[in-house]
């Protein structure tokens, strides 16, 4: 069975600055991966390279074993759903019904379906159906944006960045949508981020990227005591298992406050 | 056209000159065009323009604009080589029709060359002409407000802002299943209406946010000597703007 999402010795430039020179990795279905680096190692290249925007000038990305040199963005957009950092961006309508309704409607979508999945989408995401999204707050309309994208019922989504600007609060709802859909229905998340907390907190596993190229990959535990990978990729690691690297091997397991609280009780016996 | 209105740093002879001698050489160039209807003297013109390109350095994004014009002009050359029937018949169809005459070439390339030759010499000025340097020269040495200067240059700034704002608009669009992607030319015209709602709103959020800027920056205060850099007119303005006019008074009489 195909991979869900294959990058396969991918070379990207704009004009002569290579920005991936050779990248490999595969992400299989029901994942939850999350993307690191610091800014411009290529994160965002690769999210738009998943989803056609941007094509490889070398080598091949593949989503479900289709090419995407040979299918169009439009299309792949059935099988990935995209979450800009920006959400402005992605809404066009003037009220909340007609903006997830839309990507239904230019996917022909029949409009009994059209109304039965605005309508569940509005329940899960509390959203309602009059609001006008540019008169709400930034929160908001990013949760506007991801209904507008989760209710395509994407395989693979993808988060570019998707909680820059929000407070705790309005993150924690972002990325708990999105952990349940990965949960319960095994979809699969692609996350571009580098805050390293929430990284931690959500992602299974961790891409390390730097100047295009992977300096690590393995589960988030592991990439989180690589200090020695996070550094050379110029992300500042997340604070408690730093701070537990510091204390030795009976600190190894110490991911979370809760764990420290846990590890520091036992130390004291 | 993002990169169309784009400064093109240098220290060549035309970089040097006044801001508003060079506004005044590009409007005068455009008359010269205007002036003929030879065709050996818009190449003339053409090559003289991109000669003093190359000189200050900026020959390659003359090529470009050059490129962009050209571009531009698809739709004239074939309505000039459909509609001129005159002169000798060229690519003569069964029946004895020509697809193309002596006279649809001849003038399909008069007013291309024209079109150049009256447009380029505009865009070349804002290749080596900082948008700052145009409005300060313009509000020190010809006293217009500071208010209307400012909201001609901003407009240009917006340009290529809100072409790259487009652009990402489209991108997400795209993301969302929306078939900009299509090949029928009718349909993405048809697609581009919601594009505007984002665009409108992105712009008049980018427009408030520089207005409250440029408030807090002391906008209401500046007056016309507020300006630290001087503009004055030197020896090679005028030896340019006499080489423009002796063009002007040669094309009247002999062009």
């Amino acid at each position: 069975m195909a991979a869900m999402l294959e990058f396969d010795h991918v070379h990207f430039g704009y004009g002569r600055a290579v920005i991936l020179p050779d990248l490999s990795f595969t992400i299989e279905k029901g994942d939850m991966v999350a993307l690191i680096g610091a800014n411009g190692a290529g994160k965002s290249t690769v999210s738009r390279l998943c989803n056609g925007l941007l094509l490889p000038s070398k080598g091949h990305v593949r989503v479900t074993g289709m090419d995407t040199k040979k299918v169009r963005t439009s299309a792949l957009a059935r099988k990935i759903g995209f979450l800009f950092q920006n959400p402005d961006r992605q809404i066009c309508k003037n009220t909340v019904y007609d903006e997830l309704a839309f990507g239904l409607q230019v996917q022909g979508v029949s409009e009994a379906e059209q109304k039965e999945r605005v309508e569940k989408a509005l329940e899960t995401f509390h959203l309602d159906p009059k609001w006008e999204p540019f008169t709400r707050s930034r929160g908001e309309r990013q949760r506007i944006a991801l209904a507008s994208v989760l209710i395509h019922e994407p395989e693979l989504i993808i988060l570019d960045e998707p909680t820059t600007g929000l407070d705790y609060r309005e993150c924690t709802e972002i990325m708990e949508y999105v952990t349940a859909l990965n949960r319960e229905k095994q979809t699969t998340v692609l996350m571009v981020s580098h805050d390293m907390e929430l990284v931690q907190s959500y992602a299974k596993r961790v891409l390390v990227l730097s100047g295009g190229q992977l300096l690590g990959d393995g589960p988030v535990r592991q990439i989180m005591k690589d200090e020695q990978t996070l550094h050379a990729a110029k992300v500042m690691p997340a604070q408690i298992p730093a701070l537990a690297l510091r204390f030795g091997d009976t600190f190894s397991d110490v991911y979370t406050v809760a764990d420290m609280v846990a590890a520091l009780e036992k130390e004291r016996g | 056209m993002g990169n169309i209105l784009e400064f093109v740093p240098g220290d060549s002879f035309l970089h040097r000159l006044n801001p508003i001698t060079k506004i005044v050489l590009a409007f005068l160039f455009c008359i010269c065009s205007l002036l003929s209807n030879n065709l050996l003297i818009q190449v003339g013109l053409l090559a003289f323009l991109m000669i003093i390109a190359f000189a200050a350095g900026i020959g390659e994004k003359a090529m470009g604009l050059l490129r962009t014009l050209l571009f531009f002009c698809i739709l004239m050359i074939i309505l000039q080589l459909i509609f001129m029937r005159g002169g000798v018949g060229y690519l003569v169809l069964p029946g004895g029709f020509p697809l193309v005459t002596s006279d649809g070439l001849y003038y399909a390339a008069l007013f291309t060359l024209r079109i150049i030759n009256a447009t380029l010499p505009l865009l070349m000025m804002f290749a080596i002409t900082q948008m700052n340097d145009l409005t300060n020269a313009m509000v020190n040495r010809l006293h217009v407000p500071y208010r209307y200067m400012f909201i001609l240059t901003t407009a240009f700034r917006f340009i290529p802002i809100l072409a790259g704002e487009f652009h990402d608009i489209m991108d997400a669009q795209k993301a969302r299943g929306v078939e900009f992607d299509t090949r029928n030319i009718f349909k993405k015209i048809g697609l581009i209406v919601p594009l505007c709602v984002p665009l409108l709103v992105s712009s008049v959020k980018k427009v408030d946010s520089g207005a409250v800027s440029a408030q807090v920056r002391g906008f209401s205060l500046r007056t016309r000597g507020a300006g630290y850099k001087a503009y004055p007119f030197r020896l090679g303005d005028l030896l340019a703007l006499l080489l423009l006019a002796a063009m002007i008074v040669l094309l009247v009489f002999f062009g």
